[in-house]
């Protein structure tokens, strides 16, 4: 709301400007910027969305009055004259939408330029002038905050005016000679023959005053705030009318406006008018009454605020004391003050008027203890590894587009969600793998001459759940993802996977089951091939959780990007991708570690070289080793692998597994260290077919 | 066969003696030593351990005057080689040429990542908030309409919750709408809806509202919204809570100031400066938690009370950082993300 402080001075004994301002930047409009504009100034003020009262000068006015101590002069309206015609009338068939309508006719005007004063003052707060029948209802409006509108009444067919609403598909054009499609959610005021304005909105340029018009009807009406809301909307069409209707202005109003604008309109303009309007409905007029209690305003803002200044304060609001008590006083609220119905509010009013300077900044606050949760401290971790092992952390899009729909999601096959409007332009998917993100800020990346491309990404995904009629739960899951892109081969990737799982207590297990050497170990993964349509074939893995009386799940996959992609992302070296579901696994991490004491007895290193066939997995080697259940094999590692039709044989390859073995109680001798051995070469003898070599 | 002299066997072992003194005379480093350890004590073919073997051929009766002789000279030679290893313990100092390096020429490179300055942002803020009570939550992005409208006393008529303004959601239940929420004060019900009182805790995380991306603007962006529900909580608290949290953040004695707004969940609603190198700079909103929305999670308005507040971290983090443009934050630039070194501050 601009005002102009020439204006304003009209109701009001203005402070200085500086002065002005900060006060009432203090105590609810926010000041945005002063202009000055020739003679006068521009003073923008942020009105917020309750207080509708403050979209006119009088209500800035009153504000100032209240701050400041100062009377406030409202003129006073007083117009006299003989009864309307009675062949003139008003019909509401909406009155959802309009409860109340008012309309003056006033008769034998001469249109014209409207005087310096008037043309000034409406350029000061950037409204134009156009004419003095025009001008003289903006004028009213920003003097009231109540919109009119003027009609040139000999383009009226018939002598009625219909609120109603309009017909679908109904065209129409506007006082800005735009044609727009209607449609029967919008109300408008129409004649006997077509609509003349879109109610609360426009007017109609076919009704428009021009310098022709000699006879005007001035329309006060009240019309309801999501009807006229949804009709700017929908025609993009927001106007200063549409924006005061929204909001609601002062229903006490209607009728002082009305006659404000006639008495101007003749004064400006001559003419003559009827003084009663030509009404129809009633005006939905509410006033809350409020018991507020005395002790109530110390209760809330801690600190006290005398029973005598919270009185002062309401009335020079507006407010009237209907009940006076030193517990609780009980108050009528001011019709313009409709946002006023319960005590906190009055509790606000007192405050904002008082000064919130009052409340004191140096209260004592009780200590209270704080740990971090386990998701938080997982999420710490994750993120402390990826930028430790050099990667940087991204933060992409949730809502992406359609083309990366051709990305299956690891973790689910329901079609994304859609969201309405798109997030951006072309993206309106909620993600459900944060891959191709990364991908693209990869790319980006190293197109744009970044040193390099490694970046990672913690953030959730949206999946549809089955059932979306489920009640008291919102029907979408969101896993925590961790998603990461580099370069390199599956082996990397896998790596840094199998990395980031240890450092949650998660551990790469042979088989389903808890193997002997991860004792005290409740969890575990296996990697299984994995297919999708962005890694390259055979090259990529999923990765399954094991606990104990849980069903396995997948966490995670991990692979090299299939050639399709590396072209769409213009990668020329290998490039592998990994996404982990993290949610879960925050209870696989024991935070505080508890030390194993170590063996003070020598460890003995053992290779064998086993000879399997090709198909036989290295897994399933290590199962087989591990399946003897010795309580000595500290670890089992994977020597190499090597293959020679020659000396192995067709479809063999040759296994070095190299083991370490070590008791908690006791040097080991290398008898007991070859009977293990050979325990676990039987074991791979019996399960995998292994033959030892050499 | 015949029994060896004792003498002869004294006579070896002295002659052993003096020809290790010799040869560790002109021994000058540590391969020259061990050499002629390996000459004199090798544990195979040493020539000590070759008179050991003599020991065995002494009569019975020389055999006890023979062993306390070969202990005598075997300490003895033994002491001569730790005063010898002792005398040319290796030096520090490399004697022989070796290549020199141009220590000017690049390291191997040994990188590190970095968190996402908005990351670093949250965590600066939630830590600060930590110190003062206040636990994180977190909570679903996607929403219904009861958390993200109606309890946060947002009627069906308020333009807040107009379709234009909010990511709807398609969704086959109809009478159910979703959307992305659009402050993080949903979880902020969620808990209170959860727990009973008193309750501090700062819900953190993505939010999303249809703007036009612009350089101050971005549809989707991040919030940390604090809430205290406690018996007796005033806006003296908020203030002094604020005020802490500004001087925390800033360094230093920060003042806060409050200007009356208007937010549909809490009342009386403020908004909140903080007054950074002698210029007041928006911080964020607060005020009083609204009787409704205690209410509206089956708390009693007069027994507890609280406040709530809001933080725009883009712009927290834009002011902080010295971004101009918060789309940067959401490019992923490797040459932008590499500027922002975690120092320690969260």
């Amino acid at each position: 709301m601009i005002v102009s402080l020439d204006w304003l001075a009209d109701y009001v004994d203005l402070p200085e400007v500086d002065a002005l301002t900060e006060r009432l930047l203090l105590s609810g409009l926010n000041h945005e910027s002063t202009k000055i504009i020739h003679d006068d100034a521009a003073v923008d003020l942020e009105v917020t969305s309750n207080r509708p009262d403050c979209l006119g000068h009088i209500g800035v006015a009153r504000e100032v009055s209240v701050l400041f101590q100062r009377p406030l002069k409202i003129p006073t309206v007083s117009i006299t004259g003989p009864e309307p015609p009675h062949s003139f009338s008003v019909a509401i068939e909406s009155t959802d939408i309009c409860p109340f309508y008012s309309a003056r006719l006033i008769r034998g005007v001469t249109v014209g330029p409207s005087p310096d004063w008037l043309v000034r003052r409406l350029e000061t707060v950037g409204v134009a002038s156009v004419n003095n029948v025009v001008d003289v209802t903006n004028y009213v409006m920003l003097e009231c905050g109540q919109p009119l509108h003027a009609f040139d009444l000999n383009s009226l067919n018939g002598e009625k005016i219909i609120v109603r609403r309009a017909k679908e598909g109904e065209s129409f054009v506007a006082i800005n000679h735009k044609e727009y499609k209607l449609t029967s959610e919008m109300c408008v005021i129409s004649d006997s023959k077509q609509s003349l304005a879109i109610a609360g909105v426009m007017g109609g340029a076919e009704t428009e005053i021009s310098l022709e018009t000699t006879d005007v009807l001035i329309e006060s009406a009240q019309f309801a705030p999501l009807p006229v809301r949804s009709a700017a909307r929908a025609l993009v069409l927001g106007s200063p009318s549409s924006y005061r209707f929204e909001r609601g202005p002062d229903p006490a109003a209607v009728e002082w406006a009305s006659c404000r604008a006639v008495e101007l309109i003749r004064d400006l303009a001559g003419g003559t008018f009827a003084a009663p309007a030509i009404q129809a409905g009633s005006l939905s007029s509410s006033q809350s009454t409020i018991d507020l209690r005395t002790h109530r305003v110390e209760q809330v803002l801690g600190v006290s605020v005398s029973l005598q200044r919270q009185r002062e304060i309401l009335q020079s609001l507006g407010f009237v004391e209907q009940e006076s008590g030193d517990d609780v006083t009980r108050w009528l609220a001011p019709t313009w003050r409709r946002d006023c119905t319960r005590e906190i509010d009055l509790v606000e009013e007192v405050a904002r008027i008082e000064g919130y300077d009052c409340v004191p900044e140096n209260i004592p606050i009780s200590a209270v203890p704080v740990q971090r949760s386990p998701r938080e401290r997982m999420v710490r971790v994750v993120s402390e590894s990826c930028v430790a092992a050099g990667f940087c952390e991204a933060m992409t899009r949730s809502v992406v587009g359609e083309r990366f729909e051709e990305f299956s999601s690891p973790w689910g096959d329901a079609p994304a969600l859609v969201c309405s409007p798109p997030l951006v332009q072309g993206a309106d998917r909620l993600r459900r793998t944060l891959l191709p993100s990364l991908l693209e800020a990869r790319s980006n990346s190293l197109s744009s001459g970044s040193s390099h491309g490694d970046l990672f990404e913690i953030a959730h995904c949206y999946l549809r759940r089955e059932d979306e009629s489920l009640e008291g739960t919102v029907p979408v899951e969101e896993p925590l993802l961790l998603a990461l892109a580099t370069g390199g081969d599956f082996f990397y990737g896998k790596g840094f996977a199998a990395a980031i799982l240890e450092r949650l207590g998660v551990y790469e297990w042979s088989s389903a089951e808890r193997p002997v050497s991860q004792a005290g170990v409740e969890f575990g993964v296996t990697y299984h091939p994995f297919e999708s349509a962005v890694m390259q074939e055979g090259r990529s893995a999923e990765i399954l959780f094991h606990s104990k009386g849980e069903k396995s799940r997948r966490i995670g996959v991990v692979g090299e990007f299939s050639e399709g992609v590396m072209k769409m992302c213009g990668f020329d070296k290998n490039s592998v991708g990994i996404e982990l579901r993290l949610d879960g696994l925050e209870f696989t991490t024991k935070y505080e570690s508890t030390l194993l004491s170590l063996s003070s007895f020598p460890s003995i290193d053992r290779d064998m070289n086993l000879v399997v066939d090709e198909g036989i997995s290295w897994a399933s080697v290590r199962a087989a080793i591990e399946s003897t259940q010795c309580d000595a094999l500290e670890s089992v590692h994977l020597g190499e692998i090597w293959r020679d039709a020659e000396r192995l044989g067709e479809g063999k390859k040759s296994v070095v597994v190299s083991i370490r073995l070590r008791s908690s109680k006791e040097t080991l001798s290398a008898e007991q260290a070859n009977s293990f051995v050979k325990a676990m070469v039987r074991s791979c003898q019996d399960r995998v077919g292994a033959a030892l070599r050499g | 066969m015949t029994n060896l002299n004792l003498d002869a066997f004294v006579a070896d072992l002295e002659r052993l003696r003096s020809e290790v003194k010799k040869a560790l005379a002109n021994v000058a480093d540590t391969e020259a030593l061990e050499a002629s350890r390996i000459v004199f004590l090798g544990a195979k073919n040493g020539q000590l351990k070759a008179l050991q073997k003599g020991l065995g051929k002494l009569g019975s009766e020389d055999k006890p005057a023979g062993g306390q002789q070969f202990n005598a000279v075997k300490k003895s030679v033994e002491a001569l080689f730790l005063q010898a290893s002792q005398r040319v313990v290796a030096p520090l100092k490399n004697t022989k040429a070796v290549e020199q390096i141009d220590v000017t020429l690049p390291g191997s490179p040994i990188r590190f990542g970095r968190v996402h300055p908005i990351t670093q942002t949250i965590r600066r803020v939630s830590s600060i908030m930590a110190n003062l009570g206040f636990e994180a939550v977190d909570g679903p992005e996607v929403e219904d309409q009861w958390h993200n409208f109606e309890a946060l006393a947002i009627p069906n008529e308020h333009p807040a919750r107009d379709p234009l303004d909010n990511f709807y959601i398609a969704v086959a239940n109809t009478n159910r709408p979703l959307l992305l929420r659009s402050q993080t004060s949903t979880v902020q019900i969620r808990v209170m809806e959860q727990r009973k009182p008193p309750l501090r805790i700062v819900s953190l995380g993505r939010v999303y509202r249809p703007d036009t991306a612009d350089a101050t603007h971005y549809p989707m962006f991040h919030q940390v919204e604090g809430l205290l529900i406690e018996p007796g909580a005033t806006m003296a608290h908020l203030k002094s809570v604020l005020r802490s949290f500004a001087s925390s953040f800033l360094g230093g004695d920060v003042r806060v100031r409050f200007r009356p707004s208007f937010f549909p969940f809490t009342e009386p609603s403020v908004e909140v400066d903080m007054e950074w190198n002698g210029r007041w700079i928006e911080m964020g909103g607060a005020g009083m938690v609204d009787p409704s929305v205690l209410q509206s999670v089956g708390y009693d308005p007069d027994e507890v009370c609280g406040f709530a507040f809001g933080l725009g971290v883009e712009r927290i983090a834009a002011r902080r950082f010295g971004v101009a443009d918060i789309r940067d934050f959401y490019r992923n630039d490797i040459r932008f993300l590499e500027q922002f070194h975690d120092r320690g501050q969260a």
